[in-house]
């Protein structure tokens, strides 16, 4: 596919092309984040749709565009955990606990998919950031909204819990 | 940790779907909403700081360069007609005590308020101008005289005193045509240093018509009661009467005439009174345009702030605790949630 062949402003084409480039770095981002590829898949719609919105602010010398849009993913994820969490307190009397293993990638070993599903999601967004996305340290700090010493701090715990774990498995 | 295994996790990174690639695409094409005008605005602080510091600095030097001056000497007009004598009177009252340390002014007949011709005007003017000792203070008292005769006028008074030691002043009260105030107080201020001066202009053509119109009614009625005395066929007692009405008529004549008079010369000669000072000038302020003010601006607006900071201070140290309070909360509930899912 692609896109229609009439002129468009500078900074909407510069939109359409940033989506595209980053689209797979926001969706895996989100895959780690929520363990849930379609709830990633909508979670990533409505970051763009809110990316779009917010396109004009965005400046370049800032952040690059993938780290802002992590941190757009990020806050829409916070707000859906939130929803989340207000519903289950909701429905706390007839809930049943989610103990769904969750839906990791796909091309991971089975030991691997245990482990990562065995971990927080604080700890899956580091490892998403530093290793899947290879942000830097101020990058990923800058999407966690924590210093750079915290994100190398976070990465090592959960690297070394997700080596535990790992050996528990085999 | 092992780099096959974060090899294994960097190749398994997840693709999106078709679906959500096509729903993006379909986004990158989509014109934006425009911003509210108020959020583009406030984006740009500086559009909204800099005119406003612009104005409140401008606002400040118009407002201190404004201030009346508690130095230097005063030139004041009073200008107006029955009401405005009390205003003069005012102002003559206050400008009369002991000469102040003044500064030089610069005046001439260009910068004196003239009467206006054609109007019957009364004007009174007051000058205190300072001379270089007593020899001085001589000469300029009888050019002074001179300038007046000169003119068309006349001294109608005259203090002199020059005391062997000490300040020596003269006071002059000189009558010169109103039409030619203007020349004479030119040739007044080249006499020495004008320390202060005052005009006074009261119109007076009001008046002057006022009594015009009373005359010529009265005239009418004269007229009248001569044309009814002169028939012969008038009764003795009707006679009588309308000869008291005409003596009477005669006399508020008589009256109307002689205000009308006084109004006109009251209009026809103005007052100058003069006053001559060998006192030496205190020091002169120094002469300071709105640029050289700058310090005294500074040093408001530094007042203006510290008063702000003193009010606003503890409730802007409030904000800010409340929105770290805020911020944290924020973070540890997001890490709960994290830590949670």
């Amino acid at each position: 596919m692609t896109l229609p062949a009439r002129r468009q402003p500078a900074q909407l084409v510069s939109f359409a092309a940033t989506a595209e480039a980053h689209l797979d770095d926001v969706y895996g981002y989100l895959v780690y984040l929520t363990r849930d590829r379609s709830l990633a898949e909508d979670l990533a719609a409505e970051t763009f749709e809110k990316a779009l919105k917010l396109w004009r602010r965005f400046d370049p010398r800032r952040a690059s565009a993938r780290t802002w849009l992590c941190q757009i993913a990020r806050t829409t994820a916070l707000d859906w955990f939130r929803a989340e969490e207000r519903r289950h307190r909701r429905e706390h009397a007839v809930a049943v606990p989610d103990v769904s293993p969750g839906d990791m990638p796909q091309g991971l070993s089975p030991e691997l998919e245990a482990a990562l599903a065995g971990l927080s999601a604080a700890e899956r967004e580091v490892i998403a950031l530093r290793i899947l996305l290879e942000l830097d340290g101020d990058e990923a700090a800058r999407v966690l909204g924590i210093s750079a010493t915290a994100v190398s701090t976070r990465l090592s715990r959960a690297l070394k819990k997700l080596e535990e774990r790992m050996t528990v498995h085999v | 940790m092992s780099e096959h295994l974060l090899d294994q996790i960097r190749q398994s990174k997840p693709v999106a779907p078709a679906e959500l690639r096509e729903r993006v695409r379909e986004l990158g094409v989509a014109r934006p909403a425009p911003e509210p005008f108020l959020a583009r605005f406030l984006q740009r602080r500086f559009l909204v700081a800099v005119p406003l510091t612009l104005v409140v600095g401008l606002l400040a030097v118009g407002v201190l360069t404004d201030l009346p001056r508690s130095d230097g000497g005063d030139t004041s007009v009073a200008v107006g007609g029955s009401a405005g004598t009390d205003e003069a009177e005012k102002a003559r009252e206050s400008s009369a005590p002991s000469l102040p340390a003044a500064e030089p002014l610069q005046g001439n007949a260009d910068s004196a308020i003239a009467p206006s011709p054609g109007r019957l005007q009364r004007v009174d003017a007051e000058m205190r101008l300072r001379v270089e000792g007593l020899e001085e203070l001589s000469t300029a008292t009888k050019r002074a005289m001179r300038i007046a005769q000169s003119l068309g006028g006349f001294v109608a008074s005259v203090q002199y005193d020059a005391p062997a030691q000490g300040i020596g002043g003269a006071n002059l009260v000189l009558r010169v045509p109103t039409p030619r105030i203007q020349t004479a107080i030119a040739q007044l201020s080249a006499l020495g240093t004008i320390l202060g001066q005052r005009i006074g202009i009261e119109d007076l053509q009001t008046s002057a018509n006022d009594l015009t119109d009373q005359l010529v009614e009265n005239q009418r009625r004269i007229a009248q009661l001569r044309r009814q005395l002169a028939s012969a066929t008038l009764a003795d007692e009707e006679r009588a009467v309308l000869q008291a009405r005409l003596a009477e008529e005669r006399r508020q004549l008589a009256d109307l005439q002689t205000a009308l008079r006084g109004t006109r010369a009251e209009g026809a000669l103005a007052t100058v009174q003069v006053s001559l000072t060998t006192e030496a000038l205190a020091p002169a302020a120094k002469d300071e345009g709105r640029l050289d003010r700058l310090g005294e601006i500074l040093a408001w607006e530094g007042t203006a702030l510290l008063y702000v900071l003193a009010i606003a201070g503890p409730f802007v140290l409030l904000g800010l605790v409340v929105w770290l309070a805020l911020r944290l909360r924020r973070r540890r509930e997001e890490t709960r949630l994290l830590e949670q899912a």
